[in-house]
């Protein structure tokens, strides 16, 4: 066969030399790590309701394009983000331990991800976007595909993110023992807000 | 003419498969996760005696104990020991820093008055071994005493201890912690100086259920005869650790039970008691 495209070896080489719009512009963004980053889950439960915060979450994005678009989407896209899960503060070091020890698991599952592509972007405001994500989230080692709204926002340099959703604790095999079962809610409302910068060594990338 | 249409679609073919490739990343983890802070008891106290734990700051602990004076033994009658009298302690501590904590307690037993400060010292988590060290200082003034003015100099008692625990495998903790007790006797005319050595253990059969003993080995001296012995169970769960206990202590404050008590360790002898904390963030 490959006398047959020997003829058009000098044009493919050409045009693969030439890069193509999507390529030539594919912004990476990291989460930054010096922004004000919040993690927080909500755990509502029929006699005590409490919440845990972190700042550790880390990852990426990875547009397709320079800026955030509604043509922005699809297998073009990609992001990761991981939430370092001992890092929770829950307020009373007793229950940190605990939701460590016995619920998370953190010694054998040390991080909550969610990785995927953006599935479509809608411009909400002259600098908001409503960005719905599609991907695997995973927590103590068992995954659940879900889409996750969130709303964006533009900033001096990057992207400001924020996100609410809820998962069961049960579609993780997260077991809360019956003594416990009206201090932990089995719904947890988690809120993500942070902070994305371009990545060095990308266009427009801090160096 | 073949061989051109089909080198014209490969060139227009070759840059959609090279942007169909699956994106990928430049990024890396920056930052490893973070480390879990080493324990080994759970609670800031085992049955009387403290461990090397202290509460993180900012957090506070409310307590409120019983011991049931009667004991299991005169049965039925008392409702083996539940329908009292009791001694009661009621106690609150407070985290100052993640390794300083400030406990004020008060036992109706001769309104026995305590303040005591626990300093975790030093802890490490190697080749499998946890271990944890504090140092706990305190006072005590007995209020409740007859024919005696309230702040009377010897109304007041001093003690020290040294906490030292180890992990022992997965489940088995254990804690040793000598002490100086000044003024066991409150009642006395004079000053004593009382040694003890309190050692306890505490089998973790689930994070939320485990058993505990303790045995605090003291001087025997008049009204005071005896090793004070507690046996019992514990549920924690994420705010409150509930103790079910077995004794023959009624002495709850560490003025009290560091110098023995007067309660055999026999059959006959022993109380049923318990303690409840909830720790709270305000």
């Amino acid at each position: 066969m490959m006398w047959h495209i020997a003829p058009a070896l000098p044009g493919l080489v050409a045009l693969s030399l030439v890069p193509t719009p999507a390529s030539a512009m594919v912004q990476e963004y990291h989460v930054d790590l010096a922004a004000d980053n919040v993690v927080r889950f909500v755990s509502d439960a029929p006699i005590e309701d409490f919440d845990g915060v972190t700042d550790r979450i880390d990852g990426y994005v990875l547009l397709g394009q320079s800026v955030l678009s509604e043509t922005v989407g699809g297998s073009d896209t990609k992001f990761y983000f991981e939430v370092d899960l001992a890092s929770i503060d829950t307020g009373i070091g007793l229950r940190n331990r605990h939701m460590r020890d016995n619920y998370l698991e953190v010694n054998e599952y040390p991080y909550a991800t969610y990785g995927g592509v953006i599935e479509s972007v809608v411009q909400t405001a002259p600098d908001g976007y409503r960005v719905t994500a599609s991907g695997t989230f995973s927590i103590h080692g068992r995954e659940r595909p879900m889409e996750i709204p969130c709303d964006i926002t533009t900033r001096s340099e990057g992207y400001r993110t924020r996100c609410s959703f809820h998962v069961l604790l049960t579609d993780f095999d997260i077991k809360i023992p019956r003594v416990m079962f009206l201090k932990i809610a089995d719904e947890i409302q988690l809120e993500l807000d942070f902070s994305l910068a371009p990545a060095a060594n990308t266009p427009g990338g801090r160096q | 003419m073949r061989r051109q249409t089909v080198g014209a679609v490969g060139a227009l073919l070759v840059p959609l498969a090279i942007s169909a490739q699956e994106p990928t990343a430049q990024w890396q983890r920056r930052t490893g996760p973070t480390q879990v802070p080493v324990t080994v008891f759970h609670s800031p106290q085992s049955a009387n005696l403290p461990t090397a734990e202290t509460l993180r700051g900012g957090e506070f602990q409310f307590e409120i104990s019983h011991r049931f004076v009667p004991p299991i033994s005169n049965g039925a009658d008392d409702l083996w020991g539940l329908d009292g009298p009791v001694v009661n302690r009621l106690g609150l501590a407070y985290g100052l820093v993640d390794r300083a904590m400030l406990t004020f307690q008060r036992s109706n037993l001769d309104d026995n008055w305590d303040l005591n400060l626990k300093i975790r010292v030093y802890e490490a988590n190697a080749a499998g071994l946890r271990f944890m060290t504090a140092a706990l200082a305190g006072a005590a003034l007995n209020t409740g005493l007859p024919d005696r003015d309230t702040f009377a100099s010897r109304n007041f008692q001093y003690y020290g201890m040294l906490v030292v625990n180890a992990m022992v495998g997965e489940h088995l903790a254990l804690g040793v912690a000598p002490a100086y007790l000044q003024n066991p006797l409150v009642e006395a005319d004079s000053t004593d100086h009382a040694f003890s050595v309190g050692l306890y253990g505490q089998v973790y059969v689930t994070t939320q259920l485990s058993f505990l003993a303790e045995w605090n080995l003291s001087q025997a001296r008049e009204t005071l005869e005896h090793d004070a012995v507690t046996f019992g169970f514990e549920l924690e769960t994420g705010g409150h650790f509930f103790k079910l206990l077995l004794t023959n202590s009624t002495r709850m404050n560490p003025a009290q039970f560091l110098g023995g008590t007067p309660y055999q360790l026999k059959p006959e002898e022993w109380r049923l008691g318990f303690n409840i904390t909830r720790l709270l963030r305000f």
